[in-house]
């Protein structure tokens, strides 16, 4: 893909606005469509892209192997975190009207967290599993 | 279609999801729409291109009969295709879906939560512990994913 001029420019031109939007998704999803879920994978296939043009070896040196197993963890552990913080202020697992002042701003509060954090483990999950099947070649 | 090329068949799945985050798009569920756009249309298709680099793009024609494949495959059309008469209209007031549950999320989804769009609110806070599950199996799916690949390269 390499010498392919027209494909690298445009990815280039691209990329940045597609992991804008995945953000967007992400930081508005309560205002407008989408939400965790959605800007995790769109926020990834714009990585991906970048990758599937510039090789996988550029990719990696941003984000290696590890790193995205950690965040894919972390992920997750985040949202567990708010629902055992539920706990810790006196309320249900999950309950997150004690986070803030109010109800309303611990619902609000409580949403962004756990939205951030499925977005966390799915892009990083789409990313892993995008390098599992383009770096560990079966040598047939 | 049939087809014994891979490659037309991922395509064809593709642009198959696109006209289903079309439809999505038509019947105005905007989150669901962008979920089959994104999953369904982007990430699903680089997925399984990236899966056809370890196998043929043409598939050998199978040793095994195909007849009692195509029975199962015509049965299970049949019968998918009579439950389809189970299912309310759409929009229909009286079924089990828009029924109490929906009302209360319409009512007070913005007053408890203080956010516009009610998908998200049922999403992440009064079916938090569902998405929690789903979270759970994405990160199930991704270990496993690791797991087997990283075997077969540590056989070969």
């Amino acid at each position: 893909m390499k010498q392919h001029t027209i494909p690298r420019i445009i990815t280039k031109l691209i990329v940045p606005f597609i992991l804008l939007f995945g953000l967007y998704v992400q930081f508005h999803g309560e205002i407008s469509a989408g939400g965790g879920f959605q800007a995790g994978v769109i926020f990834a296939s714009g990585f991906i892209l970048y990758n599937v043009i510039f090789g996988i070896n550029v990719g990696e040196k941003i984000l290696p192997i590890g790193l995205t197993i950690s965040i894919m963890a972390f992920g997750i552990f985040l949202y567990i975190f708010v629902g055992l913080l539920g706990i810790l202020m006196g309320g249900n697992y999950l309950d997150y009207n004690l986070l803030g002042e109010s109800k309303v701003q611990g619902q609000i509060i409580g949403i962004f967290l756990v939205e951030l954090g499925v977005g966390i483990t799915v892009s990083s999950v789409m990313i892993l599993i995008y390098y599992s099947f383009n770096k560990f070649e079966d040598n047939k | 279609m049939i087809t014994r090329n891979l490659f037309a068949a991922i395509m064809s799945t593709t642009i198959f999801s696109l006209l289903c985050a079309l439809i999505f798009l038509l019947m105005d569920g905007v989150d669901v729409s962008l979920t089959e756009a994104a999953v369904g249309a982007g990430i699903s298709t680089i997925l399984y291109l990236s899966a056809l680099k370890h196998t043929h793009i043409i598939i050998k024609p199978s040793k095994h009969a195909a007849a009692p494949l195509v029975v199962i495959f015509i049965l299970m059309l049949i019968l998918l295709g009579a439950m389809t008469y189970d299912i309310p209209n759409v929009g229909e007031p009286n079924s089990a879906s828009n029924s109490r549950v929906t009302q209360h999320y319409i009512d007070r989804s913005n007053k408890e939560m203080g956010i516009p769009n009610m998908v998200t609110s049922i999403l992440a806070s009064y079916r938090g512990f569902d998405t929690l599950g789903e979270v759970v199996v994405i990160f199930i799916a991704g270990i496993s994913v690791i797991g087997i690949l990283r075997n077969k390269k540590a056989k070969s």
